[in-house]
């Protein structure tokens, strides 16, 4: 049976991370995954909604998971951050519908009033991590498997939304998670473990609190060069940002040259289906990856 | 006296020892049910300026047995220099918090079984994890706090943040009434859950922004910053606003990473709390001018505008001020070139199909919320 979710690709992947929304793309492709992108979604606010309000994070999110809810299908978000928002939404809001009818009603009533389908409650949020670790299954996943990435180390690097923010995890232990470890194994990659993958990435507080988000940043990228890594995976575009995009200004705060390569989840994954790295935009980081792909192919020919 | 088996007198009325050997049928069925499980207690040890090293102690313990039951055995059978904090042994006084297994936690809360438990699963979802017959539980000192003696940390600055939010209950602007400050239950509850605190640590030692920023002064001082905040009796709402929105030592310290909501104990949910202190200083539109409050503001006012957050502009509004900041501005020059080479800048921007629905709603959301003011 073909495995069909309602799409919901979020800022960055068609922003400043398009290679993620590319990559996504590639990935559910060659795996058979059918997507319908939700076309009038909105921003889940990425947590700064709710600091403006409860109501305000409640509604949005609301409306994102009923434009699901109409396509009966789960929402596939490939973003730890909205995965947490969005998720943990769902998990408050069908709480509510038993223990608070009041404020459902109020978010409703609101959704209603703009001609939006009310929030049911009738669908789940996953995150693309999850739907290849639950749905698809590694086992499945790994026969499709072309080209193995045998002894390429990977740093995983979780994001805190993915772990923290919702009352329940699927797959996961929030403190020593295993599940991006497990799609590398299956790909052939080897997992490297240090303190930092479970830890923030400093993307909250980059754009005032420069300084302090980039030591943060720097710290996980040593720590994961100390511990032998090739190069770091990321389920979330915004740490994306902050290890990746920002990493020649994180090298001045820390004063350390560190130019460790940074993977969206679906790029490694796809690597290993025998994708190109330009299709999969790998070309378009701001620390090269091609150490990445050179260690592969020299790996290759050995 | 003989005892007889116990099963021939399991409810036995008579008083010829008959209630005690119900009480002692009760008990060995009780027992039965609690297999004595063989562990390894990995302890990371320290002294003072001296480095860490890990010490591993063998133990019987009942699955029903706390981390700090454990932690007696050990001290009290196997070695007296071990040296830990301990008090209440009921998740009341806040002093044996600690990171089991990974996380900070209260070993009089944290249970033997359901430790193995999660360790077990977590070794099931592991490919040849070579799980060891007996399971291994690891204790090591909080973090974020100097090391004093193995599992015992310096908490002086846990101690000095608190104390920098003035956790005192304010009346200086009212007169004292003659009988008492009264409050409605109403009022009294909204304090409840930043009153369940007992100040254990578990969130400081955590909390991600305080690695990185000495001045921040952590989830647990906030979580009481906004039980003052949120207490009608405190005449000093405006001026602790002010205070807990000031640089980076109050609200906008924090880095959103959950750990602080994720193992308090008491469900205190300090994340949520700071939270609750930045609703107050946005909802004024008098607060003075800074990024992050620019941050929150331009993030909505996008949102509004294309539905999906177009980049290009959050960077220029909110890290240049629209073209007021030129020296943020320029710190974005080197970014934005880096982008543009490597085919990363977003040239192009797709509003959402549904902006208009989006912007419409969160007017109408921000409408209720101006009504409450």
């Amino acid at each position: 049976m073909t495995l069909r979710y309602a799409y919901y690709p979020g800022c960055v992947a068609q922003g400043a991370c398009r290679e993620l929304y590319q990559s996504t793309a590639a990935l559910t492709q060659a795996l058979g995954i059918e997507l319908i992108e939700l076309k009038k979604a909105s921003c889940c606010g990425s947590g700064t909604f709710k600091e403006d309000s409860q109501l305000l994070e409640d509604t949005v999110n609301a409306r994102n998971i009923a434009l699901a809810e109409e396509l009966q299908l789960p929402l596939l978000t490939h973003c730890s951050t909205c995965q947490g928002v969005i998720g943990h939404v769902d998990e408050r809001l069908k709480a509510c519908q038993k223990d608070d009818p009041a404020y459902m009603e109020q978010v409703n009533g609101l959704l209603q009033k703009e001609g939006c389908s009310p929030y049911k409650g009738s669908t789940e949020v996953k995150h693309l991590l999850w739907a290849l670790v639950g749905d698809y299954g590694l086992e499945a996943l790994a026969k499709k498997v072309t080209r193995q990435l045998s002894g390429l180390k990977c740093a995983a690097f979780y994001g805190c939304y993915l772990l923290r923010a919702q009352d329940q995890l699927p797959y996961d232990d929030p403190y020593n998670p295993q599940s991006m470890e497990n799609v590398f194994r299956t790909v052939g990659a080897t997992p490297v473990m240090y303190r930092g993958r479970t830890q923030c990435c400093g993307w909250p507080l980059s754009s005032y609190a420069t300084e302090q988000s980039f030591r943060m940043a720097g710290g996980h990228i040593q720590e994961a060069i100390a511990a032998g890594a090739d190069c770091m995976v990321t389920p979330c575009p915004l740490c994306h940002l902050n290890l990746d995009s920002r990493q020649p200004e994180v090298e001045s705060v820390i004063g350390q040259k560190l130019g460790l390569p940074v993977l969206h989840l679906p790029q490694l994954v796809a690597l290993a289906l025998g994708i190109s790295p330009e299709a999969l935009g790998l070309q378009k980081h701001i620390v090269s990856t091609r150490p990445v792909l050179e260690k592969l192919e020299r790996l290759a020919a050995v | 006296m003989v005892l007889m088996p116990l099963k021939l007198y399991p409810l036995c009325p008579f008083p010829v020892g008959g209630k005690f050997l119900f009480l002692l049928a009760t008990i060995s069925a009780s027992v039965s049910r609690f297999t004595v499980m063989k562990l390894e207690f990995k302890i990371v040890r320290q002294t003072e300026e001296a480095s860490p090293y890990i010490q591993a102690y063998h133990l019987d313990a009942e699955p029903g047995s706390t981390i700090l039951d454990c932690l007696n055995q050990i001290k009290w059978e196997q070695d007296g220099t071990l040296a830990f904090r301990k008090n209440c042994r009921n998740t009341i006084c806040g002093s044996c918090s600690m990171r089991i297994n990974g996380r900070s936690a209260l070993a009089c809360k944290e249970k033997v079984g359901d430790e193995v438990e999660r360790l077990q699963a977590i070794a099931a979802s592991t490919p040849n994890s070579t799980n060891g017959t007996v399971p291994s539980i690891t204790v090591a000192p909080m973090g974020n706090m100097p090391v004093i003696k193995d599992l015992v940390v310096d908490m002086q600055s846990f101690w000095d943040n608190l104390e920098a939010v003035q956790p005192y209950v304010s009346t200086e602007a009212r007169r004292v009434p003659e009988r008492e400050f009264l409050q409605t239950p109403e009022e009294r509850e909204r304090l409840d859950q930043m009153g369940n605190c007992i100040l254990c640590g578990a969130c400081y030692s955590e909390c991600n922004a305080r690695e990185v920023n000495p001045d921040f002064v952590g989830p647990h001082a906030l979580a009481k910053a906004h039980r003052m905040v949120a207490d009608s009796r405190d005449g000093r709402t405006n001026q602790r606003l002010e205070q807990y929105n000031k640089d980076m030592s109050g609200v906008w310290g924090c880095t959103r990473c959950y750990y602080c909501d994720s193992v308090c104990p008491m469900e205190v949910a300090p994340m949520e709390q700071i939270s609750k202190i930045k609703q107050a200083i946005l909802e004024k539109d008098t607060a003075p001018y800074s990024r992050a409050i620019n941050h929150r503001r331009t993030l909505v006012n996008l949102v509004k505008e294309g539905g999906w957050i177009d980049e290009r502009k959050f960077g220029l509004r909110v890290v240049g001020n629209n073209f007021r900041d030129l020296q943020g501005l320029a710190s974005l020059g080197p970014l934005g070139l880096r982008m543009l080479v490597r085919g990363k800048f977003p040239l192009l921007f797709e509003p959402s199909e549904g902006k208009d629905e989006v912007r419409s709603l969160i007017e109408s959301v921000k409408a209720i919320e101006s009504k409450h003011l």
